[in-house]
């Protein structure tokens, strides 16, 4: 067995983790299935000398200090890079496809699951054209320095994410035809106080509205999309007033000219991994599902932790302190620190991290998604697109007495493509909470492997196994 | 507050949705079907084979458990007087061909009647069966099947090596023929449940979906009802155990007696889309490989005795793997897209549990269906609809019953359970 903590996901959390556990001197794996550190967040330019100013001076210092903080402990850090992990087999081995694209297993100690999140899909008429693309990838499409996206781009969706990748857009030189904010100002207003537990965020945020204004760039809010249209491609998009619970107010839409629409409603924890070692899970308020941890960020098997957005949104500033968290718990399980010391660090992290919570949860409540966004699709829009299961498909399966995510897959295949129903778990389980009036409507098991792997993978391990016999 | 039913099913897997759809044609009477999805009910863990003669004569499944078998029985039975190796097929017996038979031949018809009548298409595909043969070994084994079922020679047919690559060019050249089994054919096992199903909401019956039974209601010796979790009392006249994987725990409930009904473990392989590359379903003494309707291609399974566990384990899968990529080279470029494992509901004779039981009223079994639930639904779901309203039956279900295990040792029957 490997004496080494094994880390999966090498962004915030799992970099954070990975350099306070090699501050104390222990070595470990770090599992990253991109091709460069720093997850979504800070993961940085894609190609060297790419300067990333557009993206603000505050988020440079982070990338570049967290990145310096790596490389200064990289002597004790066995980086894997393209690695994805595809399985878990109980809790103490992992199933991972290499950069070469073969399969390893890897046995652990310790672990700490870090493995992030994805974006929520919202569908709409409309929705799958070109050119209507998630808010983060497009964020990202701008952070790797390769690619920009065509303008006019127009954001819909709800939540903090909206003016800023408005703001990187425009100073990266891509026209911002309008941005959209589902929940009315009041409801914002209404969290300033708790807003300001992270004074900076929020401050920063009032420079971003400052910057749209200073730039033409009109936010509305208590609007939000209705339609995308285009022949092939995007070419347009209907948006309309929003009534408290996401009703839209079709007599006052209107028709915006748009190359690119960025949707941006939130995002789901990647619970694979997690779910796949039968690990303890409890569902948000926003109805999705995450891994519970402890105040020592360990789940329900004490050698296995867990930080970042997999145990619930709270992004990057806090998934590096609950990194940390996780990386002391390990140091006390392998006897490094003692226990005194080991709180000492805990509560520090532990007592910034609760103002990030008290910020976050103001947010999760401004950003609350109204029950009127199930409605948006028509009988025939896409919600699973590996499956092209349609929303009349669901329909008829709800009305049949369909009453949990399994029946549901069952009767219509939704989930069953590729992505395993990382696009259409979403509207699926929300659709699912209404027609039952139930919370708990049951989540999509996770069968291994996570992503597609080639049969040709297995190949080479079973001749090496053979050959080991 | 009870509720009120003539026939109350536990268990809304394809066996009590079957039973479901059949009483439901009767419009009479007053049925609930109570179902609570358990990880691993085999319903959506099967490949949907419907491989009447393979199953019977121990292909599809059955090679790999046989092969689990006589290596156990090898282990145990050191210097037997009987010789049990893989060149000799495992056969069931004759009551057993009449069932599978008999419930194979409903389906063409049963397809088009819940088409027609209730919209739900299950995907039955004429398909056949071939057992690929790679070496001496293979065709010994496929003679051998071919002696003792002398009644079916015209569902038999030997294809050489150049038959072979013209029937299913992607088999491996080093595939040296098959012997093809001519009725044997395939639906969406999902569907197929899911068909069922619908078809019995739409003639009236009552559905309780996430509904766990947790105990049974008797006076004296009839069963009078069951208890749920979620819905509260169910009164009925007749209680239908199909509760798959979980059947002996409901008949003790309800008869104080345990069928020796266990979980048998299968893991099951599929690929992404891929263009029609099989005409046929194939097995080889590796595995099974069948191309469903909407081009995923489904590789089965391993017989495991591990009783509820449903986590699905490297080894297993990756030999699996190997076994498919030795009948058919070309998925080396192709994807795995997800591995699942189900738990069959064995039974000591691989013979399912059919009907009532003695000093038992108002109670009837429809269970043990082992690795053939999704082949037999069919005849299961007329023979207990027959049961229910006191019909001749088109078939002797003695063979069948649970009292064929009333002489055995009480002792044997613990080893049972506990296999």
């Amino acid at each position: 067995m490997s004496q080494h903590p094994v880390i999966v996901g090498g962004g915030p959390a799992g970099m954070a983790a990975a350099i306070e556990l090699a501050r104390h001197g222990v070595r470990c794996t770090l599992l990253e299935e991109a091709s460069r550190l720093g997850g979504v967040v800070y993961r940085g330019p894609l190609r060297d000398n790419v300067h990333l100013d557009y993206l603000g001076p505050r988020y440079s210092q982070v990338l570049a200090k967290l990145h310096g903080e790596f490389r200064e402990q990289s002597g004790l850090i066995d980086v894997r890079l393209n690695h994805r992990v595809v399985g878990a087999e109980g809790t103490r081995t992992l199933v991972l496809l290499d950069a070469d694209e073969r399969l390893q297993e890897i046995e652990y100690s310790q672990l700490l699951l870090a493995a992030g999140c994805h974006e929520r899909s919202v569908p709409f008429p409309g929705w799958t054209l070109p050119g209507v693309i998630l808010l983060g990838g497009l964020q990202l499409q701008i952070k790797s320095g390769v690619v920009k996206p065509q303008g006019p781009v127009v954001i819909a969706g709800t939540g903090p994410l909206l003016p800023l990748v408005a703001c990187q857009l425009h100073t990266s030189g891509v026209s911002v035809a309008g941005v959209y904010e589902a929940c009315a100002f009041g409801k914002i207003a209404r969290e300033s106080l708790a807003l300001l537990n992270k004074p900076q965020l929020f401050l920063d945020g009032l420079s971003m509205l400052a910057y749209l204004k200073l730039h033409g760039i009109p936010m509305h809010y208590g609007w939000g999309v209705v339609e995308a249209q285009g022949e092939g491609e995007l070419n347009s998009v209907t948006v309309a007033p929003y009534s408290s619970t996401w009703e839209p107010e079709l007599s006052r839409a209107e028709k915006v000219a748009a190359q690119t629409l960025a949707v941006g409603y939130g995002f789901i924890p990647r619970t694979q991994l997690s779910q796949q070692m039968g690990l303890d899970h409890g569902f948000s308020d926003d109805g999705y599902l995450r891994a519970s941890a402890n105040v020592w960020q360990q789940s329900s098997e004490p050698h296995v932790h867990l930080a970042g957005d997999m145990g619930g949104i709270r992004g990057g500033e806090a998934a590096m302190l609950a990194g940390r968290i996780a990386a002391v718990s390990i140091l006390l399980q392998r006897n490094v620190l003692d226990l005194e010391l080991a709180l000492v660090r805990r509560d520090r992290y532990l007592s910034k991290l609760k103002s990030i919570v008290r910020f976050r949860a103001a947010v999760d409540r401004y950003t609350e998604r109204g029950a009127g966004q199930t409605a948006l699709p028509a009988a025939d829009t896409v919600i699973c697109r590996c499956e092209h299961a349609t929303r009349a498909d669901i329909d008829r399966a709800l009305e049949q007495g369909v009453q949990d995510l399994a029946s549901l897959k069952m009767r219509t295949r939704v989930s069953m493509g590729d992505c395993q129903g990382r696009m259409c778990v979403g509207y699926c389980t929300d659709r699912l909470r209404e027609a039952t009036g139930r919370q708990d409507v049951g989540w999509l098991r996770p069968r291994f492997p996570v992503d597609p792997i080639p049969f040709s993978a297995f190949q080479s391990v079973g001749r090496e196994a053979a050959s080991h016999e | 507050m009870s509720k009120f039913y003539d026939v109350v099913i536990a268990g809304g897997g394809v066996i009590g949705a079957s039973c479901a759809y059949q009483l439901s044609k009767r419009k009479h009477l007053k049925i609930a079907l109570i179902d609570a999805k358990r990880p691993g009910n085999a319903t959506r863990a099967s490949a949907g084979g419907l491989w009447a003669i393979g199953e019977s004569v121990g292909l599809g499944c059955g090679v790999i458990f046989f092969r689990m078998m006589s290596a156990n029985r090898k282990r145990e039975a050191h210097g037997a007087a009987v010789a049990v190796d893989s060149s000799t097929p495992h056969i069931l017996p004759q009551s057993f061909f009449d069932f599978a038979l008999q419930s194979n031949a409903m389906y063409p018809d049963l397809h088009r009647e819940l088409q027609e009548n209730h919209g739900m298409d299950f995907k039955f595909e004429k398909t056949g069966l071939k057992f690929v043969i790679y070496d001496d070994e293979d065709r010994l084994y496929a003679e051998h099947i071919v002696a003792c079922i002398p009644h079916l020679a015209d569902q038999v047919r030997w294809l050489d090596q150049a038959a072979l690559r013209e029937a299913e060019p992607s088999v491996s050249h080093e595939a040296r023929g098959a012997l093809e089994f001519l009725c044997d054919h395939q639906v969406s096992p999902f569907r197929l449940a899911d068909a069922y199903t619908e078809g019995a909401r739409q003639n009236g019956v009552d559905l309780y979906f996430n509904t766990n039974v947790t105990g049974v209601l008797k006076h004296d010796s009839r069963v009078n009802g069951v208890q749920t979790d979620e819905a509260g009392v169910f009164r009925c006249d007749t209680l239908i155990n199909a509760a798959g994987a979980w059947a002996a725990d409901l008949s003790e409930q309800a008869t104080g007696i345990r069928i020796p009904v266990n979980p048998v473990k299968g893991q099951i392989l599929l690929t992404e889309r891929m263009p029609k590359i099989l005409h046929g379903c194939l097995t080889t003494s590796d595995c099974y490989v069948a191309q469903k309707d909407n081009g995923e291609i489904l590789i089965g399974s391993t017989t495991e005795d591990k009783g509820f566990d449903v986590t699905t384990t490297y080894p297993e899968i990756s030999g699996l793997v190997q076994g498919a990529l030795r009948c058919i080279p070309a998925l080396a470029d192709i994807n795995l897209k997800r591995c699942w494992a189900g738990l069959r509901p064995g039974s000591p004779d691989e013979l399912p549990i059919l009907g009532p039981m003695k000093g038992v009223e108002g109670y009837l079994n429809a269970c043990g269906h082992f690795r053939t639930g999704i082949l037999t639904s069919a005849i299961t779901g007329v023979l207990l609809d027959k049961l229910v309203n006191n019909e001749p039956l088109p078939l002797d279900i003695t063979p069948f019953l649970a009292d064929r295990f009333a002489g055995v040792p009480e002792v044997e029957r613990k080893e049972m359970d506990l296999a």
